[in-house]
């Protein structure tokens, strides 16, 4: 099936036959879609154009495992609904692998900074958006910038040293 | 952030890729052509009786396929790990407010919520009980045709009545621990696809795919051989995935409308549905003689089973037997019962009832220590056990040192970095230390079938398999590196398959830390008659004596000739017909028939410091050091995110979490009322030793480090706010306003 120009029904609405025309650039590739306007970006993402990188965890805008760029600015999927992305630009996890992982992925690989993986998605958004305008964060920097991703698994540890590895002047860094 | 152990330069765990790159599908993410979504119809009230049930509207609704209740359950209506007494669909009475009622496939999730609208359920509301002591009162009504005592047990030694006369110091105490969320990202779903022949193929998470199999097998009335079980990868579980979720739904309305049908809980309802930590009321008397020997130690559990049992009397006799955890206790009487309540459901959680009873024991000698004016490690060393000692049964065990080790290693922390804050005039201060003693395994009496199994696949792959799931706790990690290292191969060469029934051997469920030591045990197992196998076979193929073979990275090697190896293991499966090795066995256990006895213990030791905020009450947690003996570490990313993740988790068990109920309903439903631990709760100075040695003589190998790390930190927190400001908690999550009225009473702010 042709992804990026199609005709979306909701899976979530009774109301069928009413949708809008939604332009819009994912992952650096341009859709043109017809979707129900009470379609959430997350379910769009997810249920039918196949990311399914960005997790719904609450669906409350709580927990950042839904976290994506709109424009280049880090957001809750689960809080927006699909009509207000109409002409911007949206990166998805997927989208930023380019020849090769990026430098949070592979950060994440190396210091653990994952266990079940759920939130990872989410959380390496997260970290790409805090280095991105802030390439050396303090320890309050990277907590007020992560404050809205959880992680059950790990206690934060290995994504911490993750981010540290990263930081421009790598002081924090111990072993 | 120090740990004693490193990774190995650029190894990475097998599933690290697809995590970081969000292309992991996790069950929840499948679908399927044709794909129905499933809704399940819960009850609004925590008791009453079903008058009637009726679908008409639901089934006429457009999109709606199936709308079922009992009288569509073909096999049992019932299921529970250790007792089968919840209903699948509920038929006469409602218990809480996650029983379910009906259940609907449709073709949107909306035209299946709005379907369970349609569904009319008239109800008569019966009184609640929502406290085991009010379910435990005489004149109370009965729960279950049993009655309202779901599980007694109890220990005993000694003669705590003569040894209470003799001692100088008497401390009594009633601990109050809280209903725990355990919070898993990914909350729980599946999708289950109706097969050609009549079968099923259900993928959805859980912690022992062959049991879900038994389970279902007796829901539908299906064959085992039936029914196949696709179980990993989830997203964390902790326990919580382990009874059976959303599966007799979707495998029912599946059934029913022979097409896949998906459920996906959202996360309220997950938290309604969802088995919890068991909240208890833990009553202890302890008493020593001057020097603080331990005399004598009695202890009274009452724990909120809530409506059903599921795992409630394993979890309660693990906290009988830890009652006197590392310590050797000459008279001891505990006793426990776990009562039925119309309160939700508790069951298996990470720690299984120890992270309660060692809050209780190690807050009983730190409140000792300052009646009789002991340091707090002193007071430990005193009553430690010895290596050979028995274990708190009186039952033998595997000797370890592990007691002495984690209480060393903190005594080491504890004496060099304590007092390193200095007070100010709003903030205070404290240090505090505990440790704990944690059985793997499920104990004597326990069916506990352990194994695995090892083959040179016809595409020249290494591929071990066993009956386990990831989680998300790294097992993969641990598998890979232990084939590795025991064969002698490479990463590349090793298939790792887990998690589907119709592939996998019988190892056991993935439960109580006991994944790392069977997989090692297995191996141990495995590996020579493997060997052999593979040897005897390229020795003929090669025309060589096997002996002068070995195997290695790609393939077999000759000692004589190191360039690479005389034959890839693709060449050498390719006229192998005997490929496999398999074993199973029992996990190891004590040889004195006690029941819930453990025979291997790990251990681990904390030390935290807190500041607490004396205009606010609120406890903030500096640092954190871990100190664990568990024998050695397999895959130490793995580990250090283990001991560091239990322990954040306690953390938010100590500090922040409650999964509170009013009048048997939850009064939080998502995160934004039930807070978790975020990255700004946690402490960046987080430390991780591992002590790798084992006894003398063990030959059980590297331990699980699942639930270790969960279970010292409540007492070390709870000794260091009262370390700050001389507040003995007894109660958790620690209330911000108890601490105030402590700050208040005392007049330790300069206005008041």
């Amino acid at each position: 099936m042709d992804m990026k120009n199609r005709v979306i029904d909701n899976p979530f609405t009774l109301n069928e036959g009413q949708t809008i025309a939604l332009k819009l650039t994912i992952n650096d590739e341009q859709y043109e879609l017809q979707v129900n306007p009470t379609i959430k970006l997350i379910n769009l993402l997810r249920d039918h154009l196949n990311l399914i990188g960005p997790k719904v965890s609450c669906g409350i805008g709580r927990c950042g495992a839904c976290s994506v760029f709109v424009d280049g600015v880090l957001v809750n999927a689960c809080l927006l609904m699909a009509y207000q992305v109409n002409g911007k630009h949206i990166t998805t996890i997927e989208g930023l692998v380019g020849v090769t992982i990026d430098e949070v992925q592979q950060a994440f690989l190396k210091e653990g900074g994952f266990q079940c993986g759920y939130c990872t998605s989410g959380m390496i958004m997260t970290v790409k958006s805090l280095l991105s305008t802030n390439p050396d964060p303090t320890e309050a920097d990277i907590k007020e910038a992560l404050a809205g991703n959880l992680c059950r698994c790990t206690g934060y540890g290995g994504i911490i040293r993750a981010i540290q590895s990263l930081a421009k002047s790598k002081v924090a860094v111990q072993e | 952030m120090k740990s004693n152990i490193v990774e190995k330069e650029g190894r990475v765990r097998p599933d690290g890729y697809s995590k970081v790159t969000g292309n992991l599908k996790y069950l929840t993410d499948l679908t399927f052509p044709n794909m129905l979504y499933g809704k399940v119809l819960r009850s609004p009230y925590p008791h009453a009786k079903i008058i009637s049930i009726n679908t008409d509207k639901a089934i006429k609704l457009p999109g709606v396929e199936a709308v079922l209740t009992y009288n569509d359950v073909p096999g049992m209506n019932r299921f529970g790990i250790i007792v089968a007494d919840q209903p699948v669909l509920c038929e006469d009475k409602v218990r809480y407010i996650g029983d379910a009622v009906a259940c609907v496939a449709a073709h949107s999730i909306q035209a299946a919520e709005n379907a369970l609208k349609l569904i009319e359920v008239i109800y008569e509301e019966l009184p609640i009980i929502d406290s085991p002591e009010q379910a435990l009162k005489p004149q109370a009504f009965k729960l279950h045709v049993g009655g309202n005592i779901c599980h007694q047990a109890m220990f005993s030694e000694g003669n705590i009545q003569q040894a209470f006369e003799q001692c100088e110091a008497i401390v009594e105490e009633t601990y109050e621990v809280p209903r725990q969320l355990h919070a898993y990202m990914e909350t729980e779903g599946g999708v289950v696809v109706p097969e050609n022949d009549g079968a099923i193929t259900v993928y959805a998470g859980t912690q022992h795919g062959y049991r879900d199999r038994f389970q279902l097998s007796r829901i539908l009335g299906l064959p085992e051989k039936m029914i196949r079980i696709v179980s990993s990868p989830m997203g964390g579980s902790f326990g919580g995935k382990d009874e059976l979720n959303i599966q007799p739904y979707a495998a029912l309305l599946a059934l029913a409308t022979k097409r896949p049908v998906k459920i996906h809980n959202s996360r309220t309802e997950s938290f309604k549905t969802s088995i919890k930590r068991h909240p208890m009321k833990i009553t202890v008397k302890t008493g020593t003689n001057r020097t603080g020997k331990i005399l004598a130690h009695q202890v009274k559990i009452i724990a909120d089973k809530g409506a059903y049992t599921t795992l409630g009397p394993a979890v309660l006799d693990f906290s009988i037997e830890h009652a006197a955890g590392p310590y050797i206790i000459p008279n001891i009487e505990t006793e426990g019962v776990s009562v039925f309540t119309n309160n939700g459901v508790s069951g298996e959680f990470r720690g299984f009832g120890g992270n309660q009873i060692t809050f209780a024991l190690e807050s009983q000698l730190d409140r000792l220590a300052e009646l009789l004016q002991i340091d707090p490690i002193e007071i430990r060393k005193i009553n430690l056990r010895k290596a050979t000692d028995k274990g708190p049964l009186g039952q033998r065990i595997a000797p370890t040192d592990g007691a002495a080790q984690v209480l060393n290693g903190i005594q080491k922390l504890y004496e060099k970095t304590n007092k390193q804050y200095s007070n100010s005039q709003w903030k205070r201060y404290g240090t505090g230390i505990a440790i704990a003693m944690h059985g793997g395994g499920l104990g004597f009496g326990r069916l506990d079938s352990a194994g695995g199994r090892l083959s040179l696949n016809k595409e020249g792959q290494i591929e071990i398999s066993f009956g386990f799931e990831e989680c998300g706790q790294g097992l993969l990690s641990v598998i890979e590196n232990l084939v590795v290292e025991e064969i002698g191969c490479s990463k590349e060469d090793v298939k790792i398959v887990i998690g589907d029934t119709a592939v996998v051997p019988s190892s056991g469920s993935i439960t109580a830390s006991r994944g790392t030591s069977v997989v090692w045990q297995s191996l141990q197992k495995l590996k020579d008659p493997f060997k052999q196998k593979i040897l005897h076979h390229a020795g003929k193929m090669l025309h060589l004596p096997e002996q002068s073979l070995y195997l290695g990275p790609g393939g077999v090697w000759c000692f004589e000739k190191q360039a690479g190896p005389c034959l890839t293991y693709k060449e050498c499966v390719e006229q192998l017909i005997d490929n496999t090795v398999e074993t199973s066995f029992h996990f190891p256990v004590t040889p004195d028939a006690i029941s819930g006895g453990h025979f291997l213990y790990s251990f681990g030791g904390v030390k935290v410091d807190v500041e607490v905020d004396l205009l606010t009450g609120k406890v903030k947690v500096l640092s954190i050091d871990h100190v664990v003996s568990a024998g050695p570490v397999i895959s130490p990313h793995g580990y250090r995110g283990q001991i560091e993740g239990g322990g954040i988790m306690s953390l938010g068990y100590t500090l922040l979490e409650e999964a509170k109920m009013k009048d048997a309903q939850y009064v939080a439903q998502n995160f934004d009322s039930y807070l978790i631990p975020n990255i700004a709760e946690v402490p960046f100075e987080t430390n991780v030793y591992a002590i790798e040695e084992l006894y003398e003589g063990d030959s059980y190998g590297p331990r699980g480090v699942g639930e270790i790390g969960t279970i010292a930190i409540t007492p070390a927190i709870v000794k260091a706010v009262h370390d700050a400001i001389g507040c003995w908690v007894s109660k958790l999550p620690i209330s911000s306003e108890e601490i105030l009225e402590h700050i208040e009473s005392r007049g330790m702010l300069e206005w008041i």
